[in-house]
């Protein structure tokens, strides 16, 4: 497109493009200048730290590690079973039958809830003395596998990222879905000549052709894993003992519980260039699955 | 620099109080100052709201000039963006501040008045208000006096012919013969604010010094030395004699409320603030307050835990100040106090108060024992108070005590390098 030609095109871009700026560039510029502060965040005035924020996190912060690290773990448990119930669910509900359209919508469902209610419904369901979860196991002679589901320190981000897996796959299935329905069906018929089998099949055809619709699945997984501030704040504050710690939960709380903007500035910093990492990671490594277009 | 900090704030705050709402429409007042307009009251206390409703327009009939405009937040939300809210003056011409961290960061934004020398003060108990002083100077006031320790049911400890221990033998005895008839001893909030208001009761004759917090922020105490140690074996010997609640670190306090409302447990680790709680639920239960004593008992040298909180104050950056100082008058009249303590449950740190409930009449007897403000409140770095409290998780959780404490202690120096 020619700019010279059409600069009243590009208008209509100005309102979006102001509104972005605003709050998104503004703010992130903001959040890179604030890293080498210390400020409170109060205070109108503050010191220029140059890079001590990173080297303090990177060196001095025990927590930000263990954060890290949960969220690291909470990233794969979410990851891999988001991304094969999603499939799994996805290939079962592929056709557009009555049954099939109301089971998406079912179980698209919990996407639309708000994270809050979603976290009231699960910490009642892993209550230790009068949640659902232990309540069933008992009934049906499972008392042995009865846990503090939210209190062991072992199991509790584990327990999370269950519940963030039940709230977005869902969504994922859709995605999925609509994947599924453009692979074209004479690629199967073609299989079908060469004598492939369900496992050939799915692994000739049916991946590399939704090897996009997965990239997308994927990073949005991995992205919204890494931003799952709401529920876990909702369901554990992170703790017990920062067991359910993430990165968004502690940038929170070096922000708003300690007033160390500058330095919650700089945890931000890392955070961003950590979800960009894995994502670009992601990216390159399902492209390689990609059938040529 | 200056410049974008101002720019930021000012949407930041704009942004959060478009946010959060509110019941009036903000301060509409044309005149500022000499005691009139719309005052904005800011609080956290959204189960005093039928009080405060009452309150205010008692206020507002008595002050036709001045109308308050009550904005109540959730308490975490309000920890979190109160500093914020204050901060062009046009929010909290009236607002309230916890002691400890949230205190101390607002005293440092400079946004308390002072208010040395007003008339009211006088109407409170002057050793209670001394947790709103900084420097000498009143910045604040404490409305409500609170007791940090265990609620117990009375009723169940006459009938098994239980009283409360004098020290850590006689406390074990009593969770013992507790667990022997059948009952929790101990109903422990663990996933909530459990760890943070049992620890208190737990170390206050540990370590009795009142300034060991201070210290150990400035270095000269560790939570590796013998009292912390002390205090989280103490926690871990609950633990593995079963005198804690099943999966105490997966309970919540509504949970634990419900446990002693039930008659399952005996004591609850939290504090007389649940006690209107805890009779809600169960009308007919009788309680009262107790301490573990963790020492021997000529040793011990504290009975329980005070906390003076809910601490009322004018914002320094209001244009309202006189109008603001008014409403705080108003509240700390002894008549409105005996209305507020009343209604909510609470006792007050207005002096000659009549309490109208048994608990609150039975409870009275606290306010003249020794007991030592709240000891978490003294620990005025957010990250350090957080590494003790996950000390107790990991105690509890089945780590051993000495690693615990090492595991906090390091959060602790890394805090102060």
């Amino acid at each position: 497109m020619n700019f010279r030609k059409n600069k009243s095109l590009f208008l209509f871009l100005l309102p979006g493009l102001i509104l972005y700026s605003i709050f998104f560039i503004v703010p992130t510029i903001n959040a890179v200048i604030y890293s080498f502060t210390d400020w409170d965040g109060l205070s109108p005035d503050f010191n220029v730290v140059g890079f001590d924020n990173y080297i303090n996190i990177v060196t001095n912060d025990s927590i930000f590690l263990k954060a890290f690290v949960n969220n690291i773990k909470f990233m794969l448990f979410v990851l891999i079973f988001q991304t094969v119930f999603s499939l799994i669910f996805a290939m079962f509900l592929i056709k557009n039958t009555k049954t099939n359209i109301f089971l998406r919508a079912l179980y698209f469902f919990p996407t639309i809830l708000s994270s809050v209610s979603v976290a009231f419904i699960w910490t009642f369901i892993y209550d230790p003395s009068i949640g659902v979860l232990n309540t069933v196991l008992d009934s049906i002679n499972l008392g042995f596998l009865k846990q503090s589901w939210l209190g062991n320190q072992d199991l509790a981000i584990f327990s999370v990222a269950v519940t963030q897996v039940w709230f977005h796959t869902g969504q994922m299935l859709i995605i999925f879905v609509a994947g599924l329905q453009a692979i074209p069906k004479d690629l199967y018929e073609v299989a079908d000549m060469e004598g492939a089998r369900k496992w050939d099949r799915f692994r000739f055809v049916t991946w590399p052709m939704i090897a996009p619709s997965a990239t997308i699945v994927m990073a949005y997984t991995t992205i919204q894993s890494f931003k799952a501030f709401d529920l876990i704040f909702a369901m554990t504050r992170g703790g017990p003992n920062y067991s359910t710690e993430i990165l968004a939960t502690l940038i929170y709380s070096t922000a708003f519980r300690s007033f160390e903007f500058g330095y919650a500035s700089a945890q931000s910093v890392i955070f961003m260039i950590v979800i960009a990492l894995i994502t670009v990671a992601q990216f390159r490594l399902l492209r390689a699955s990609r059938v040529q277009e | 620099m200056k410049k974008w900090v101002c720019i930021s704030t000012m949407a930041l705050g704009t942004m959060l109080a478009g946010c959060v709402g509110g019941s009036g429409g903000g301060n509409e007042s044309e005149e500022g100052g000499g005691g009139e307009g719309t005052i904005s009251f800011i609080h956290w206390r959204g189960e005093d709201k039928a009080v405060f409703d009452e309150l205010i327009a008692k206020f507002e009939e008595e002050n036709p000039n001045i109308q308050v405009d009550m904005t109540i937040y959730p308490s975490e939300q309000y920890q979190s963006t109160a500093q914020t809210l204050l901060r062009d003056g046009s929010t909290g011409d009236v607002f309230t501040s916890f002691p400890g961290s949230q205190m101390e960061i607002i005293n440092q934004a400079g946004l308390f008045e002072d208010l040395s020398g007003e008339e009211f003060l006088e109407n409170y108990n002057d050793e209670l208000i001394t947790a709103g002083q900084i420097d000498d100077k009143q910045m604040a006031v404490p409305l409500q006096l609170v007791f940090n320790q265990p609620v117990y049911n009375a009723g169940l400890f006459e009938e098994l012919g239980l009283e409360p221990a004098d020290d850590w033998e006689g406390f074990l005895a009593l969770c013992q013969e507790l667990k022997d008839a059948g009952y929790t001893p101990i109903a422990f909030p663990g996933s909530d604010i459990g760890p943070g208001q049992f620890m208190n009761s737990m170390m206050m004759n540990n370590a009795p010094e009142e300034d060991i917090f201070e210290r150990l922020m400035a270095g000269e105490a560790k939570l590796t030395d013998e009292w912390w140690v002390q205090t989280l074996s103490q926690f871990q010997e609950l633990e593995e004699r079963g005198f804690l609640n099943a999966d105490s670190l997966g309970t919540n306090h509504t949970s634990a409320i419900a446990q002693l409302a039930n008659e399952e447990a005996a004591m609850l680790a939290s504090g007389s603030y649940a006690m209107a709680g805890v009779k809600e639920i169960n009308p007919d239960i009788e309680l009262g307050l107790l301490a573990p004593i963790t020492t021997e008992a000529a040793e011990a040298e504290w009975e329980g835990i005070n906390t003076t909180t809910f601490m009322l104050a004018v914002n320094a950056n209001s244009e309202k100040k006189e109008a603001a100082k008014t409403f705080v008058e108003f509240l700390s009249d002894v008549d409105n106090a005996s209305t507020y303590a009343n209604e909510t449950g609470q006792h007050v740190t207005v002096e000659d108060v009549e309490y109208e409930s048994e608990e609150l009449k039975s409870t009275s007897e606290w306010m003249d024992r020794n007991t030592r403000f709240q000891p978490r409140f003294l620990i005025t770095n957010a990250d350090i108070e957080r590494a003790v409290i996950a000390s107790i998780q990991s105690v509890v959780g089945g780590e051993t005590p000495e690693a615990a404490a090492e595991e906090a202690q390091q959060i602790v120096d890394e805090n102060l390098d």
